[in-house]
């Protein structure tokens, strides 16, 4: 999960607005004055899905949307191959606005530009799970004959051999949602959407396809864009992080940034109570110096986990280390700074815990 | 005297009243009494009569009577059904085509081709040895007791109907699907069919076609019996699940994938369904359009009635439970095996 501001832009979400309503154009203006969601339910009777976003997705990276349930994030991604439209702004990929599209120039893209996997899995329950791994050749005007060696491929990759002429039904859920994964990656589409892709499976099984989507990544280098309501697997999984509520993006950013400094009493509720150690990088906390310390307990890479730096150091508080890149030394870090570091950031009371509870 | 001389009077409208009635309108059977009995009626506010069209009549004969209605409609048939037959004839004569060939074929191949050919049918749409088992026997049992040539043509009759209102009504069914004002339009058009009486419209049918004709019954099965399937189909692609179609429009399936590759497979359950009640409708008509001649076990059921002939009327009758029950579960074998193949 390395960071690298080289890597060019491959969809760009431009000033993107969406409002439902019968009338989202007038609805529109009060939004741009600055109508909150709330008082646009109340006076204009339309819904605030999305509030001005911009956001830019990087090629080969994972971008996670993350938000509560409400807050606009599988209507963004809705908004990426526009299986809803917009009703203001532009979402580029490659720099050609999808929004322009017409119907057959739409089509293409959805068929060789992006792939999506869905929440509920939306297989095709009549087609066996080789005929819905190879849907998007099939609906690309393939013979069974000539993607079924594809659709192999994949499945296999995925982890599923045997289950080729079972029907979806048969599958565990895990399992289905490898299919998913595997006609997806079928389509050979360099973006790939992911609507709460795993949120349906139980935390063991969603522990084992995060792994698994971490792998393929390593190897495949999707642009990824990933939904998601779960703090621990968008931190597990971003490369870049957006964070929504109600329709607007909160903070935006690289994972490890937003912890160290969330600027919203929003996001301090969220991260409250996540397991800094495990989340937090070296990199993030170091001193940047290429000065040697005075005395160092060891090298350390600068993306070790803070967690696995303490199991290391036996819980000595005096220690410090050196912090590698590539073999090169890009800062220290203290035992001091890292059990700093690992104060958490107090929920705010009047944050939404503080409502819920 | 009238109870309502004073609207018309109130409206000024006594000359046009005295100008253009007497002779046109017969006199009502109150009227003639009155005028016979030579005196004048009165009429407490207990007897009000409504203000309906005869009551006007008799306050001022240039309004129009109610049978004047009736009789307009009457004429107005007569006079457009030429036109409409002039249409409608050649358009329907497949039909009589059909019935003709489908009745021939069936009373002029041998028991022993068409009944193996029967139970082979049901064999590949079961695939149950129960039900084909009772299939021969209810078979075999109608031919035994002589009924095997009527029942034959039921079935002949049902099937060549049946065959057609699934022809037009799956494609309307799915018209109705994919537009909300198609729908609109045409659930009146639905909900009319199945509720008037089929004797209603048996009678403009006579008046456009020869009672000779098969086509004349054949229509009236199957605006009788093409409802359910109309109504499921478009029930079916309309339930099928949102994200599935969601995924078909994600990968950029054109709307002809969309539909013959998702929604009419996932549909097809209910379409099943649509098509078991179509089969069961056509069967309760087949037996009123042997009043207009279709041949069959209702001509006998008929036969029963006009002569009283009790034992003729209940065998007949019974052939027609035993042959509503093959199809029924025919129908619903095929049923379950689409269902086992794609369930949810």
């Amino acid at each position: 999960m390395t960071d690298t501001p080289e890597n060019k832009t491959k969809i760009a979400i431009r000033d993107l607005y969406k409002i439902f309503g019968d009338y989202p154009e007038s609805a529109l203006a009060a939004v741009r004055e600055g109508t909150s969601k709330d008082e646009l339910l109340e006076k204009h009777g339309h819904v605030l899905g999305l509030n001005n976003i911009n956001v830019d997705v990087k090629e080969g990276e994972i971008t996670v949307m993350m938000g509560l349930s409400g807050s606009g994030k599988s209507t963004l991604i809705r908004h990426l191959n526009r299986l809803i439209d917009p009703t203001a702004g532009t979402v580029e990929l490659d720099g050609t606005n999808i929004v322009d599209l017409g119907e057959d120039e739409l089509r293409r893209v959805r068929r060789e530009e992006m792939s999506m996997v869905f929440q509920n899995f939306a297989l095709l329950p009549h087609r066996t799970v080789l005929e819905n791994a190879g849907m998007a050749l099939d609906v690309r005007g393939q013979k069974k004959d000539d993607f079924e060696a594809e659709a192999r491929k994949w499945l296999e990759r995925v982890g599923l051999q045997g289950v080729e002429d079972h029907f979806p039904h048969q599958l565990s859920g895990g399992m289905q949602q490898r299919v998913g994964i595997a006609r997806a990656l079928c389509s050979n589409a360099p973006v790939m959407l992911m609507d709460e892709a795993f949120s349906a499976l139980d935390p063991l099984i969603r522990t084992d396809m995060q792994d698994l989507l971490l792998e393929l990544q390593d190897e495949l280098r999707k642009t990824v864009v990933f939904i998601s309501h779960d703090l621990d697997e968008a931190l597990k999984l971003a490369d870049h992080l957006v964070i929504l509520k109600d329709g607007y993006v909160v903070q935006q950013g690289e994972p490890q940034e937003i912890l160290m400094t969330p600027n919203d009493p929003y996001i301090v509720d969220f991260i409250s109570d996540i397991n800094r150690a495990r989340v937090l990088r070296v990199r993030s906390v170091m001193t940047k110096t290429e000065e040697a310390p005075e005395e160092a307990a060891g090298e350390v890479d600068h993306d070790a986990t803070l967690e696995s730096l303490i199991s290391r150091s036996k819980g000595e508080t005096g220690l410090t280390y050196i912090v590698i890149r590539d073999g090169k030394q890009v800062g220290v870090i203290t035992m001091a700074e890292l059990f700093k570091a690992l104060v958490p950031i107090e929920a705010s009371e009047d944050g939404i815990r503080a409502n819920a509870a | 005297m009238a109870t309502y001389d004073f609207v018309f009077s109130a409206l000024g409208l006594e000359e046009w009243c005295d100008a253009n009635g007497g002779d046109a309108a017969p006199m009502s059977m109150d009227a003639l009494v009155a005028q016979s009995s030579g005196e004048e009626q009165t009429t407490s506010i207990w007897e009000l009569p409504f203000p309906s069209m005869d009551a006007l009549n008799e306050a001022c004969p240039a309004f129009p009577q109610s049978r004047a209605l009736t009789l307009g409609l009457e004429n107005g048939f007569l006079n457009v059904k030429d036109s409409i037959s002039v249409v409608l004839d050649p358009i329907t004569q497949p039909l009589s085509w059909m019935l003709d060939g489908a009745l021939y074929g069936v009373l002029n191949t041998p028991w022993w081709i068409v009944i193996p050919l029967i139970l082979l049918i049901v064999w590949l749409v079961s695939r149950s040895w129960q039900l084909l088992t009772f299939v021969a026997l209810s078979v075999g049992g109608l031919a035994f007791i002589d009924y095997y040539d009527y029942a034959m043509q039921t079935l002949a009759i049902i099937m060549v109907c049946a065959f057609l209102c699934v022809l037009l009504g799956v494609p309307i069914g799915i018209a109705m699907s994919r537009s909300d004002k198609m729908r609109a339009g045409t659930i009146p058009i639905l909900d009319m069919l199945q509720t008037l009486p089929p004797f209603v419209y048996l009678i403009p049918l006579i008046f456009l076609f020869s009672v000779t004709e098969p086509k004349l019954y054949g229509i009236a099965i199957i605006l009788y019996a093409i409802v359910p399937v109309i109504r499921l189909t478009d029930l079916g692609i309309r339930m099928v699940d949102e994200t599935v179609i969601e995924a078909a429009d994600a990968f950029g399936m054109t709307d002809r994938q969309k539909l013959f590759g998702v929604q009419v497979p996932l549909a097809l359950p209910n379409i099943m369904a649509g098509v078991n009640q179509t089969i069961m409708m056509s069967l309760a008509m087949v037996v009123i359009a042997s009043l207009v001649s279709a041949p069959g076990l209702g001509v006998l059921v008929l036969r029963g009635i006009n002569n009283l002939e009790l034992g003729v009327g209940l065998v007949s009758g019974l052939g027609i439970v035993i042959l509503a029950v093959i199809l029924d579960r025919v129908t619903k074998a095929a049923l379950n095996r689409i269902n086992a193949a794609q369930k949810g």
